[in-house]
């Protein structure tokens, strides 16, 4: 290599510091392994997606009633997720809870209610009991991120990895960069960890602000898009994720409201959810959405959630806490001059995340085995880039998994890895770099607006065939113009990046969703020329692979494990 | 205005009659919008990338003077856009 070169040689790559990619550090630095964590922000207190702090936690406790254990919770699972899970992967994850939760605890997390010093457990999105555990949870990351650190792992800030290295279908390193100092790393490891999150700005919101969103706008399916070019396979791409906002501000915050006892009123007051639910406004996120989303195309818009009803009690905890998730929502509302005690909140779809389609336990990304490994040996996976995920206990109880079998894995490998070619090195940093100063192309801005209004009419929802062609056709010419993409420092080259990552992610997910003649969860994958569920037919995961023209899919029966569709597992028991 | 592009609304604003110049904002904010030199004490921090926030207030919780406040733009405080719009074309 090159002297302008940093190359590191470790046991074990992250890529990814949120809570999944931390939780997944931590067994392996117990194990004493070397771990580097690449992250694109610059303290791993406060970066991912609950960086900002974060209300809630999903779990079970085993306390003693026979709801609150895994096996009960898990009986749900199948109705959860209308039959498209990987059945193998969720009990593992779930029988871990107890023993993650205590383990996150002993962190110093501070999960009860200090007013009764007790948990404070609710039930939410028509889970069958009072799994979310409402907490202060605004130092949740930092709690987390320290004891990565003082366990003395390593990280790279502002960092974004570009590509993951493989041969023979086994991963050996990495390449990232810094975008404040321009320096470049290529990274050799025993196994690495994808742990990016969601993908974002990939559709339109009511505001038309592109970071605007619900979840973590830097977060741009960086994993989906490297494990998918090295050749991991992809799952659940098709399914998209929606929540309701209040109108102008995509943020987290209804889920409190919801779940503390507001109501949804349509325009003419009418307490209108039970006409789709007898759960009402305690059904699944998925559910809740589509109800909205049904009384705006009947013209019975807005839809106002209404707090007025709530007791006292409730809303005096309420306003207390609304800045947990999400800090800046009491000065949002006060900078509308809006009372949310006694004026209903105008409310509104919000732009689309692939994530897990609204319901828990069913994510959409690389495909994992009960290790968190990926079909590439040694290449694991977490956290909302998973296809098990869960929210803030799903990542944190996979990535813990996925950590655990890295170090399993690393240590029954031998330490035979290639060695980085440093011309390969040489022509992913000067492809990159060629995007910085040019004088002709497209901005990423321009670029990336033209995948989210593509994604917005024909991807999102009320989806048709003709429509996703049309679509595909846009997103596959826009790929052509990649190379031409501008940029005009370091920050805009990884932006550069994280807009390629966020247009083969839609392309993708058209794919997949041309290719599922159903429809499934409602909005979260709405065929209007297949408007049934067709579970004759599509209890059926749908697996993305890299192919020579484009993703090619295939589908497995959804009794089966998702590993069932890797080579590396077919092959070792053909071995045996 | 005979420019077409609009001016980008800066929503992290920060006083620079009280703003001590320390590294805070920088450091914290998850998108890497706020630069500013380690330890400069003459220069304040710069707001890089005003269209790239995401609104999530780290920066005004961290900043140990409280001279940074967000201010939403006008299309999120008073929204009007038609939420039918986000709904999707329907091509059969």
């Amino acid at each position: 290599m090159k002297d302008d070169w940093k190359t590191i040689d470790t046991d074990l790559l992250i890529i990814g510091g949120g809570v999944a990619g931390c939780m997944a550090a931590i067994p392996a630095l117990e194990a004493g392994l070397d771990v580097v964590i690449c992250e694109k922000g610059k303290v791993l207190d406060h970066c991912g997606s609950v960086g900002c702090g974060v209300d809630q936690y999903l779990t079970v406790m085993d306390s003693g009633p026979e709801w609150d254990t895994p096996e009960f919770l898990l009986k749900y699972v199948p109705e959860l997720t209308d039959g498209i899970v990987d059945m193998a992967v969720t009990s593992k994850l779930i029988h871990q809870m107890p023993r993650i939760f205590r383990k996150i605890e002993s962190f110093g997390v501070n999960f009860k209610d200090p007013r009764t010093d007790d948990y404070y457990r609710l039930r939410s999105f028509g889970l069958p009991g009072t799994y979310h555990v409402n907490f202060d949870g605004t130092d949740f990351k930092k709690l987390i991120g320290q004891q990565v650190r003082r366990a003395k792992g390593a990280v790279l800030m502002r960092t974004m990895g570009v590509q993951i290295l493989t041969e023979d279908n086994r991963v050996y390193g990495g390449i990232a960069f810094n975008f404040r100092t321009g320096e470049w790393y290529a990274i050799r490891a025993k196994a690495v960890m994808l742990a990016t999150g969601d993908v974002n700005r990939i559709s339109k919101n009511a505001s038309g602000v592109a970071f605007d969103s619900w979840h973590c706008p830097y977060n741009t399916g960086d994993a989906q898009a490297m494990g998918y070019r090295a050749g991991a396979t992809l799952a659940n791409m098709e399914s998209v994720e929606t929540t309701l906002t209040p109108k102008g501000f995509s943020s987290q915050g209804l889920n409190a409201l919801v779940s503390l006892g507001a109501h949804f009123l349509n325009k003419d007051g009418e307490r209108f959810m039970f006409k789709y639910t007898e759960k009402g406004e305690n059904a699944r996120r998925a559910v809740i959405a589509d109800a909205v989303i049904n009384e705006y195309l009947l013209g019975n818009g807005p839809i106002y959630v209404d707090c007025s009803v709530m007791p006292k009690a409730e809303l005096d905890f309420l306003e207390e806490t609304l800045q947990v998730d999400r800090y800046t929502m009491p000065a949002f509302y006060q900078q509308k001059k809006h009372d949310i005690r006694t004026q209903p909140i105008e409310v509104s779809v919000s732009e689309l995340s692939i994530r897990r389609s609204g319901v828990y336990f069913r994510g959409s990304g690389l495909a994992v085995d009960t290790n968190g490994e990926t079909s590439i040996e040694g290449l694991f996976s977490a956290g909302d880039c998973a296809t098990v995920s869960g929210g803030v206990a799903g990542a944190a109880v996979l990535g813990h998994m996925a950590g655990e079998g890295a170090v399993q894995r690393i240590q029954r490998t031998s330490d035979k890895r290639p060695e980085i070619d440093s011309r390969m090195a040489e022509d992913i940093r000067a492809g990159a770099m060629a995007h910085i100063g040019r004088q002709e192309g497209d901005s990423w801005q321009q670029f990336e607006e033209k995948t989210r209004q593509t994604v917005t009419d024909y991807v999102g929802f009320r989806r048709t065939d003709k429509g996703l062609k049309m679509a595909l056709e846009t997103l596959k010419s826009l790929a052509k113009k990649e190379p031409e993409l501008k940029a005009d420092d370091l920050h805009g080259l990884m932006r550069v990046h994280e807009s390629q990552n966020i247009r083969l992610n839609a392309e993708i997910m058209a794919q997949a969703s041309l290719s599922r003649k159903e429809t499934r969860t409602g909005a979260s994958h709405w065929r209007l020329d297949y408007p049934d569920t067709d579970n004759e037919n599509w209890q059926k995961f749908i697996l993305v692979d890299r192919g020579k023209n484009g993703p090619e899919l295939r589908t497995l029966d959804c009794s089966r494990p998702l590993s069932d569709g890797f080579s590396r597992t077919k092959s070792k028991g053909a071995a045996a | 205005m005979s420019d077409s592009k609009q001016k980008v609304h800066n929503p992290i604003q920060i006083n620079t009659e009280t703003c001590i110049r320390c590294d805070f904002c920088d450091w914290i904010c998850p998108g890497d919008l706020i630069y500013h030199e380690d330890g400069n004490k003459e220069h304040l921090p710069v707001v890089a990338y005003p269209d790239e926030c995401w609104f999530c207030g780290l920066c005004q919780k961290i900043c140990p003077v409280d001279a940074i406040t967000i201010i939403f733009p006008e299309q999120m405080i008073n929204n009007k856009t038609d939420v039918t719009t986000l709904l999707g074309k329907v091509v059969e």
